[in-house]
């Protein structure tokens, strides 16, 4: 399944990767790049803002939200096996429903942003936790509604009947970057609200 | 993107009357002037990012209808006259300085074993105290001096003439065995170099390689020992060292060279079972 | 427009009108096609960096001179700096990449022939936004239109307040918008070289030009995406006012140098090792012999990779680091001094005892042997903090990494210019034209890099405008400019014997070097399709063991 093959002579059976998989797993290193950049950048600037407000002072840990995008990994991995066994229903029914945690979480992002902003007075110039908080978080959260989008086209095809079973393995590179997007969040999570609070 | 496309005519016998290739498209360049014009709009106008917000949506949904549902291709085709592959030099003259008779050998073909190194600082040592105690007796200082000199750097309370000359049982034991772990090392280190110099072993391990190394001892010997750095003579200190050096050079390039595995598998000398990947030099059997 | 890609004759291709031809083009996802872009850019851009270079030898050629103005001076060397990196080599290494990667591995297309075409416009424009900030940076009066703020752009000097207007935006949006095609050429290379090798041809049996592609596009990956981060933070600080680097609000501006440089050094093994990947698929076509030690090259490639991600820091010894960090990054930039040396010893084991030809691409390479060897060991001098604490910000640094990037990285793109011209027109280059243009570059090349060392030795800080007389720096900097006409004279040459060749150079044939690697073995230029049928390889030499069948290479690999 990972890899194609062609017989070409009788004896040599040749087997090279699949595009779309190395391909993804290379903009996957090139995203991990960039994300370590800014977490290294959260994490070397924890605790040197000159004034408030402060992690501690106004970051609540957004649990609801962080199960809601976890637990769409495990729902978009039961899409694309229902895919594989030929079950486009049941392809449909999971992709819409990590679609709508995906969603969830954006919901819950915006929302902590608003009080942030609106409540705690905390923007992105206000001091150095506001500019590194916006930055890595909307960096993911930019990342989960590119992911959104994709998806979304991904649920139109399907609604309109055009994706079927031998689709099952471009489906599943496009999970390969939502499974991504997910780890990321673990990462932001951890440093976000565990370390740098 | 329909992968099997692309393999279907491996290994084909006959050449193909038309090949399928992707399409030209315009979508590519359209979208990346969108985002350019998007990232522009910073230094410009908003109104420019707009501009190329809609090229880009624009170029990106073209290009998805490009790619799908099924690939745009077209078929070309195929030009006559296929190039046949052919040499000028057919004669292959073989590059023999080294190894007679084997090409494409892997270096070095034969080293001298672990035993060889020691073997050869052990005696190189020998030659050495010798050559160290004839020193003390001949400048006046007793036997004893150059030993108790050498071992100098764990006693530092001794440090005068009268106290170096005489005989201590505690400085005997380090110096000795200073003397023959140093030995085995740059014994060791001799079997591991020497067959890099194949045509004279004895010049290298008997008189460059001591240079060298008294050049290296010169340069941190104030650190290692400071009594030993202050009293050394450093004309006898270099004949010892030439006198080690010969003595080892001669008796590791004695010793029986042992063979390399280096020109057998990776796998093989791993130790894993890999039928087959021995059949080398028929090749047929190999695959990759 | 279907039939635009394929590869007609020439009398029909000018027989058309210019507006089809360049629809053509720019519409093409043919991986040849874009690698002649890439190419064509790339010389366009080594011309413009090269009259900025130009510029400031001029002013930099006696004591108290003022052809220039001081703001000027600064805008050629940041100018000159980031052209030279970003639209010259970059463009350069990709653009054979994708010429020769499909052509060497039997594949007729890169994996992602959209994206290819993509990354390249992508690229193109980021340039062109870049060369727009001269006419389009309108800011405060007098503050200038083109960036000024060096190739590295430290902080705070990009902030704000001290770069007003747009100069320094437009720097971080060309490269933000070029480096986002740099992350697809390199996706796209790094898919191709591990998914679309023909039948046969195993991990180890690709050419070294692949396998070292093959770690090239790993580190753009690994390293652009870094720099693409710094921007975006830049950008942050700039527009939407954060704190990154504003140190005035608990910021830090020697992060901005780590995650500069983070992007920085790699960089240079990403321009370096196509060049080593030029010199190991030239050295043993024109030595006669196969590639001495096939595995340790390409395990020395990977040694190379991961050692240059992790000694970033010693560009910044001067900045005063901890003495513990300081230790790491001088033992890292010895240690990747071995894998060089390996390399560099194995290309002269393949010379060794072979019967060597002096043609063009190959004075070129032997060239880079010597040069890029005393490239090495003054990057083994300022590796040393201690010492380069003396030397660092001198003229010795910009002597030792022009060394690097002429005398080592642009001296090998001639020789794969002259290597592969043949097969890329069908037309051979003129021998007499390229032997002057080597020679003329070669002094040129020794008379500007060799003495610029001794101003540097002599406390002459880089990027200064203009100097008193009477420090002993008059006579160096004078020799320097002069060199710099030779090295002008030898492009211009070039640029002429590459059009003279195209035009009237005598017919090349598929194979007009006797080599041994697979895109010799179609036509020249080879059709839009590459391979009428793909081929089967069994050795890492497929064309010797056809031309050899007693003596085939699969016996001894």
């Amino acid at each position: 399944m990972n890899a194609t093959s062609v017989t070409v002579a009788e004896t040599i059976q040749w087997d090279r990767p699949v595009r779309g998989r190395v391909a993804m797993f290379g903009l996957i290193a090139a995203e991990a790049a960039i994300f370590s950049i800014f977490v290294v950048a959260y994490l070397f600037y924890t605790g040197k803002s000159l004034t408030g407000p402060m992690p501690k002072d106004v970051l609540s840990v957004p649990i609801f939200y962080t199960i809601c995008l976890l637990s769409s990994s495990l729902t978009i991995h039961l899409a694309v096996s229902a895919l594989r066994r030929k079950g486009v229903r049941g392809f449909a029914v999971w992709w819409f429903a990590t679609i709508a945690l995906g969603t969830a979480f954006v919901y819950g992002t915006a929302t902590e942003w608003h009080r942030l902003i609106y409540h705690d007075g905390l923007t992105i110039s206000t001091n150095l936790f506001g500019t590194t908080y916006y930055s890595l978080v909307g960096l993911h959260g930019f990342h989960v509604v590119v992911g959104l989008i994709a998806l979304s086209i991904v649920m139109a095809l399907t609604l309109l009947g055009n994706v079927r079973a031998e689709h099952a393995e471009r489906v599943d590179v496009l999970s390969l970057y939502w499974h991504f997007v997910d780890a990321v969040w673990v990462v932001v999570f951890t440093v976000v609200y565990v370390i740098g609070r | 993107m329909a992968l099997e496309t692309f393999e279907a005519p491996a290994g084909a016998a006959q050449t193909p009357r038309t090949i399928d290739l992707p399409a030209p498209t315009a979508w590519p360049i359209i979208l990346a002037f969108g985002l350019t014009l998007v990232f522009a709009g910073l230094v410009t106008s908003v109104s420019l990012s707009i501009l190329g917000a809609i090229c880009a949506v624009a170029g990106g949904v073209g290009w998805f209808f490009d790619v799908l549902p099924h690939e745009k291709r077209e078929s070309v085709p195929v030009a006559d006259g296929v190039p046949t592959v052919a040499t000028s030099r057919p004669q292959v003259a073989r590059v023999e300085w080294i190894t007679h008779e084997l090409h494409r050998a892997r270096l070095p073909l034969e080293i001298y074993p672990i035993s060889a190194g020691v073997k050869g600082g052990l005696a190189g040592s020998v030659a050495m105290a010798v050559l160290a105690v004839l020193y003390g007796i001949v400048s006046g200082k007793g036997m004893w001096y150059p030993i108790n000199l050498l071992a100098a750097g764990l006693f530092p309370e001794r440090w005068t003439i009268a106290q170096i000359s005489v005989f201590h049982w505690n400085a005997l034991i380090v110096a000795t065995i200073i003397h023959l772990v140093g030995s085995s090392l740059v014994g060791l280190l001799y079997g591991a170099t020497l067959p890099m110099f194949p045509r004279r072993p004895i010049l290298l391990g008997g008189v460059i390689a001591p240079i060298l190394w008294t050049g290296l001892i010169h340069s941190i010997l104030e650190a290692l020992d400071p009594v030993l750095n202050q009293r050394i003579d450093w004309l006898w200190f270099v004949i010892s060292q030439i006198g080690f050096g010969i003595v080892a050079g001669i008796v590791v390039s004695k010793q029986e060279r042992v063979r390399t595995w280096q020109y057998l598998p990776f796998a093989v000398r791993a130790g894993i079972e890999a039928p087959g990947a021995m059949d080398e030099r028929n090749g047929e059997n190999r695959q990759p | 427009m279907s039939s635009d890609s394929i590869a007609l004759p020439r009398a029909e291709t000018a027989s058309r009108p210019l507006v089809d031809a360049l629809h053509g083009w720019v519409t093409t996802v043919d991986h040849k096609r874009l690698g002649i872009l890439y190419i064509l850019y790339a010389l366009i851009f080594l011309v413009i960096g090269g009259i900025e270079a130009g510029i400031m030898r001029i002013q930099l050629m006696h004591a108290h001179n003022d052809f220039v103005s001081p703001q000027v001076f600064n805008r050629m060397f940041t100018m000159h700096g980031t052209t030279m990196i970003f639209f010259v080599a970059m463009p350069l290494v990709f653009g054979f990449a994708n010429y020769l990667i499909p052509l060497m591995i039997g594949a007729r297309d890169m994996a992602f022939p959209r994206l290819n075409a993509f990354s390249f416009w992508l690229m193109a424009f980021g340039g062109f936004l870049l060369y727009f900030s001269l006419v389009g940076a309108n800011g405060l009066y007098g503050a200038g239109n083109a960036p000024d703020v060096g190739w590295f752009a430290y902080a705070p000097l990009t902030s704000r307040t001290f770069s007003v207007g747009h100069s320094t935006d437009f720097w971080t949006l060309g490269l933000l918008v070029s480096g986002f095609g740099s992350i697809g050429t390199a996706i796209n290379i790094l898919t191709t070289i591990l998914c679309m090798r023909c039948a046969g041809m195993s991990l180890g049996k690709m050419p070294l030009l692949a396998w070292l592609n093959l770690v090239m596009s790993g580190m753009v990956i690994l390293a652009i995406s870094p720099l693409t981060a710094a921007q975006v933070m830049l950008l942050v600080d700039r527009y939407l006012g954060g704190h990154f680097f504003d140190t005035q609000a608990g910021g830090s501006a020697v992060v901005w140098m780590h995650f500069f440089w983070i992007f920085g050094h790699p960089e240079v093994y990403v321009l370096a090792i196509p060049a080593f990947a030029f010199a190991s698929e030239i050295i043993p076509v024109f030595s006669r012999k196969a590639i001495f030690g096939y595995p340790v090259m390409v395990a020395a490639t990977i040694c190379i990779g991961f050692i240059g991600m992790s000694v970033w820091a010693h560009h910044m010894f001067t900045v005063g680091m901890s003495s513990s960090a300081n230790t790491f990054f001088v033992l890292s930039t010895m240690a990747i001094a071995v894998p060089t040396g390996i390399k560099i010893f194995n290309w002269l084991a393949t010379m060794w005892g072979g019967k060597i030809e002096f043609k063009t691409p190959m004075l070129f390479c032997v060239a880079f042997l010597f040069q890029f060897l005393v490239a090495g060991l003054t990057g083994i001098m300022l590796g040393a903090a201690p010492f380069d604490w003396q030397l660092s910000n001198s003229y010795f640094v910009v002597a030792h990494f022009h060394y690097v990037i002429v005398g080592g990285i642009l001296f090998t793109i001639f020789g794969a210019f002259y290597y592969w011209f043949p097969k890329m027109s069908g037309k051979m280059c003129n021998e007499t034209l390229g032997k002057l243009h080597f020679w003329l570059f070669f002094i040129g090349f020794h008379l500007t890099f060799d003495f610029m060392h001794i101003p540097g030795m002599l406390g002459m800080p880089r990027r200064i405008y203009t100097y008193e007389p009477g420090r002993g720096w008059d006579v160096w900097n004078l020799i320097v400019t002069i060199g710099v006409f030779f090295q002008a004279l030898g492009t211009v040459i070039f640029v002429t014997n590459l059009l003279w060749s195209y035009f009237k150079g005598k017919a090349a044939g598929s194979d007009p070097w006797d080599a041994w690697t697979l895109e010799w073995s179609t036509l020249s230029p080879p059709p839009v399709y590459n391979f009428a049928s793909i081929p089967v390889v069994k050795s890492r030499r497929p064309l010797w063991d056809l031309k050899h069948p007693n003596d085939p290479d699969w016996k001894y690999e």
